[in-house]
């Protein structure tokens, strides 16, 4: 016989992650079940996930959002990659830009023939066969054209900067339009089954009012102090600090200056990175780093001295710890965003993991059983793409060839997880990179940061060799003119948002 | 700087492994390459991988080769599903079709529907939502229709059957043409370089023929990989005890099936591949539960007609070897593992390591991260396919033989038991990191094995039980709709492709 269904679900912190988680249920489930949000007016929401990945749209899309309403909404801007400056060697400056590189013509791929052009000095620096790094150092914009077929404009990919708490709000609005209940109050505690069918599970939160919010099904969005998974069920943390030392950050607006760039920036100090957000009517800025190696004075002085406009506020501290919890679903409560996990926003993942959650909450979706086979399955699927995540992450420090600070070069030779040192061995060798199952970051995006930090292997796959020299070089002009034709073509980045979808002014 | 490249390329072996090795790097490498195939006429090639699956058009697309003339010189026929007898409990019968089951419409895929109806009674067997389980049956066959895109003709996939010494001749012809050079030759000994790495193969006339890169294609004997290289293997017989096969082929009787079938049998299971102009047969048995003669004799009994020719005799160990690329030698075919054709993979291996080996395609530097990329993502396929198979012998209710008690009763893989509890809980399956066999293909075969979860995703509880059931039909009725237009399989290739 089935088991009962689930019928009140108690989503436990708003923020980003908690409307997100709605948002989606909502839509998915049409009225279905029972969601509650609960969320606190005095508890302050991070704000640092304002960057996004191109997979974001698929999110949007699902939950049925206007690009350009919800562009206006969130003040948001576009972005086709991630500028990385001093990270390889101080005075370096590479872009991680999203979407194809080059085209496929013959047996291998693309960078096998760069790689060996390269070698014989008849190739250009990679960005010029990758259309989105081309238009985003040009500062234009504007969406693919999938319609043109094999031109480079079908492939463009591009994600979005925003106000991460506007997007909550405007989620929050749709998440009530489609039953979603708020509950404004404090949690003082969760308390837990004491018998039954699920001894141990939670069922139920206690507001300071008193007001006690019963369900079969909790979701914990309460960022990084895990209210339920961690304070109720002590599910234990996984500490990866020793490859990921930094611990604490400043964040602070600044006001906008032109051009309106449609990438994000990550500039590398001595002992930790800056981000910058540019969106449209202030820019948001943030200064990851290591408590370890420097003062928060010194830390907030470096931050300040990089910003581009007049500064909005002081600088807001932030303390984390990376890593990830044991079991991002124990018992019957699912962890979704800081409260799953943290890793430093340097790759803009914060919003991808809480979808990438939702997503899996959805394929898993329990009734009152909670089938362990189900849960292990779920949680090993949220193991992976973190720690895959995590690796892309560390290659960024682990790769680096500055000896300005003691900082970079324990980054450089701390020895790092083998799924990376396996990546770093197949590349270094002729190029190869091998994806994962469904690891985030595909082939392109891993070529791209080990080329910009500098890791040059030490030969190419020998089948690119079967063509001759000047027919090669043909190709990759061939690549390289049509893209530098269309990025000639596209519109200017804050020229298509004034077209589009441009904020109300404030 | 850059290592130096290959220049000769040797392969060990001609039969399906060596010619289909030969043929897919002649095409991909041109004349960049020397290749060059040793074989010898006095040594019997191993035909057993006469039926396919699907992928093998993209191996015969890349190399050229057109369908039509392809099955004309093959006496080949095609194949849309395998039909197993016998396998849940003596007496079932359920087939493992190509491509979909059923259409996805709402949240979660169309099985959790089906899982929904079938506990509220109100569902057909799975079998009928799928094209080409439906046409298997009929004896239908046409290629894919892809327009218009949402009906179920576009869905048809399919592979082949086909004689597999035909197959290895007709590859050769095109070989030669694109270059390759074959010797006609047996191999006495192998020499080696200081290194460790062959050197060369010194034929009975005393030729010598050397190389930089060595594919052993010489099957169960791997003359290279373990004879002379000694690489070691991963023996699976815990898993899947059979251990010996008997072939024979039979005369064609109408119809002609657009299937596969395999039938459980006391000890193991006998194949029934449809040619056009014979039909083959086979049985796979474990020779500690039965002798030789009873399997001949089972085998024998259960053909459809006259036997052409004696039954002729296979042993075998199921696994595979430790690595299939070790120093300048590649293994490829049996030579590189052995895994019983139930699921009709073995030509698929061949196919799979050669398109790997072009992945990683060496210079004389060897280097030792790409060897070792290759050899893990030979292993996890092997080890997954392995695992399906697994599935078929340990998922049964017979209780008529011990062979059949001790597989129902066997510690399996981790990976698979993994399977299995994840779909016993909701239904689910999840693929790893494009292993081959799909999620419709583990639900076909647990499902047709009596596995049946007794809950589903909460998700498909969320439509009305009457607009599920409403669905369901309208899926059947366009499959059966589908049929109804699709030519006879014979009348089909009689028309396209008939044997000369």
């Amino acid at each position: 016989m089935s088991n009962p269904l689930i019928q009140d679900i108690v989503i436990v912190g708003g923020g980003t992650a908690g409307w997100m988680a709605a948002a989606a249920l909502s839509t998915v489930l049409r009225g279905r079940y029972r969601i509650r949000v609960v969320e606190s007016d005095e508890i302050a929401t991070v704000g640092v996930g304002e960057a996004t990945i191109p997979m974001i749209q698929r999110f949007n899309r699902v939950v049925g959002i206007d690009e350009n309403e919800f562009m206006r909404e969130t003040n948001g801007s576009f972005k086709l990659g991630i500028e990385f400056v001093n990270w390889g060697r101080v005075g370096d400056r590479y872009m991680h830009g999203f979407g194809k590189l080059g085209q496929d013509l013959w047996t291998v791929q693309f960078e096998q023939y760069w790689h060996r052009m390269r070698k014989l000095d008849r190739a250009l620096p990679l960005e010029n066969y990758c259309i989105t790094r081309m238009a985003a150092k040009a500062n234009k914009f504007m969406p693919p054209r999938p319609d043109l077929g094999n031109s480079p404009l079908a492939d463009i990919a591009y994600a979005y900067h925003f106000d991460a708490s506007l997007y909550a709000r405007y989620l929050r609005k749709l998440s009530e339009q489609r039953g979603v209940l708020r509950t404004e109050g404090k949690i003082t505690h969760a308390t837990r089954r004491g018998e039954g069918a699920h001894p141990g599970h939670v069922d139920a939160v206690v507001l300071e009012s008193g007001e006690r919010i019963t369900g079969d099904l909790f979701i914990d969005c309460s960022g990084f102090r895990g209210l339920l998974i961690e304070q109720a069920l002590q599910t234990g943390f996984e500490d990866w600090t020793h490859w990921l030392p930094c611990d604490r950050a400043l964040a602070v607006p600044c006001e906008s200056v032109a051009p309106l760039t449609p990438y994000t920036r990550s500039t590398a100090h001595r002992a930790g990175w800056q981000w910058r957000i540019p969106l449209q009517h202030r820019i948001g800025n943030g200064h990851v780093y290591s408590s370890a190696h420097i003062s928060d004075d010194e830390a907030a002085a470096t931050l300040l001295a990089n910003l581009d406009g007049k500064p909005l506020a002081d600088p807001r501290p932030i303390r984390f710890k990376t890593g990830m919890r044991k079991l991002a679903w124990n018992e019957n409560v699912i962890a979704i965003g800081l409260a799953s996990g943290f890793l430093e926003p340097l790759e803009s993942t914060s919003i991808h993991l809480i979808q990438a959650g939702i997503q899996q909450l959805i394929d898993f979706f329990p009734d009152r059983g909670f089938s362990a086979n189900d849960i292990a399955e779920f949680n090993r699927h949220s193991r992976f793409q973190y720690e895959r995540i995590r690796d892309f992450v560390i290659l960024h420090y682990h790769l680096n060839q500055r000896d300005d600070s003691v900082f970079w070069q324990d980054c450089a030779h701390m020895s790092v997880p083998d799924s990376l040192q396996e990546k770093l061995d197949l590349y270094r060798s002729h190029g190869r990179v091998v994806r994962r199952d469904n690891e985030l970051f595909a082939e392109v995006g891993w070529i791209q940061v080990m080329e910009g930090q500098n890791l040059v292997p030490q030969r190419h796959h020998p089948l690119a060799e079967l063509q001759d020299e000047q027919a090669t070089h043909e190709y990759l002009e061939g690549v390289r003119q049509v893209i530098a034709k269309c990025v000639d073509f596209m519109p200017d980045h804050a020229a298509y948002i004034a077209q589009h979808c441009a904020a109300r002014p404030m | 700087m850059p290592a130096a490249l290959i220049r000769d390329i040797v392969i060990v072996g001609g039969g399906t492994a060596g010619w289909m090795t030969a043929l897919g790097l002649a095409t991909v490498v041109g004349d960049r390459y020397r290749i060059r195939l040793v074989e010898s006429n006095e040594i019997a090639t191993v035909g057993v991988g006469e039926a396919t699956i699907p992928l093998i058009q993209r191996f015969n697309r890349i190399v050229g080769i057109d369908e039509n003339e392809f099955l004309r010189e093959t006496g080949g026929t095609f194949k849309l599903a395998i039909e197993f007898v016998n396998w849940g409990r003596v007496g079932d019968r359920y087939m493992h079709g190509f491509g979909r089951v059923g259409q996805d419409l709402w949240t979660v895929g169309f099985e959790q529907y089906w899982h929904r109806m079938r506990l509220a009674g109100r569902a057909r067997p799975l079998g009928d939502y799928a094209i080409t389980q439906v046409a298997a049956r009929d004896n239908r066959f046409m290629p894919a229709r892809p327009q218009p895109a949402n009906s179920p003709l576009a869905d048809i996939a399919y592979a082949y059957h086909f004689d597999a010494g035909r197959y290895a001749r007709y590859l050769r012809k095109l070989a030669e043409s694109r270059g390759v050079r074959r010797t006609e030759g047996r191999i006495t000994h192998v020499t080696r370089a200081e290194s460790g790495d062959v050197e060369a193969v010194v034929l009975a006339s005393g030729e010598r023929i050397e190389g930089q890169l060595f594919i052993d294609c010489s099957g169960f004997r791997a003359l290279l990989i373990e004879e002379t290289l000694k690489t070691g293997f991963d023996d699976w017989s815990q898993w899947l005890p059979c251990d010996r096969a008997l072939a024979v082929p039979c005369e064609s009787v109408a119809p002609l099936t657009p299937y596969t079938r395999s039938t459980a049998h006391r000890a193991g299971w006998q194949w029934r591949i449809p040619l056009q102009h014979r039909t083959g047969n086979g049985h796979v048995y474990c020779s500690r539960h039965i002798s030789d003669d009873e399997a001949a004799a089972t085998l024998l009994a259960n053909l459809d007609g006259r036997p052409l020719a004696d039954p002729r005799p296979l042993r075998f160990t199921a696994g595979m070897r430790r690595k299939t690329w070790h120093r300048n030698v590649v293994a490829i075919g049996l030579a590189g593992g052995f895994l019983e054709p139930l699921e009709s993979t073995s030509i698929h291996l061949v196919q799979q390591t050669i398109q790997l080996l072009i992945d990683f395609f060496p210079d004389r530097g060897f280097s030792a991260a790409d060897v070792d990329e290759f050899n893990a993502q030979s292993r996890f396929h092997l080890e997954r396919i392995r695992d399906f198979i697994v599935l078929h012998y340990h998922v049964n209710q017979r209780d008529d033989s011990a062979f059949w008690r001790d597989c129902a009763h066997m510690a399996v893989p981790d990976t698979l038991r993994q399977k299995i509890a994840l779909y016993k809980a909701h239904g689910r399956v999840t693929r790893f990191n494009s292993e081959l066999f799909t999620e419709t293909a583990w639900l076909q075969v647990m499902a047709g094995q009596n596995l049946l979860p007794s809950s589903f995703h909460p998700f498909a509880a969320l439509q009305p039980d009457d607009s599920v059931h409403a669905y369901l039909e309208a899926v059947h009725r366009a499959v059966a709709g589908s049929v109804a237009l699709m030519p006879d399989h014979a009348d089909y290739i009689a028309r396209h492709c008939a044997a000369s």
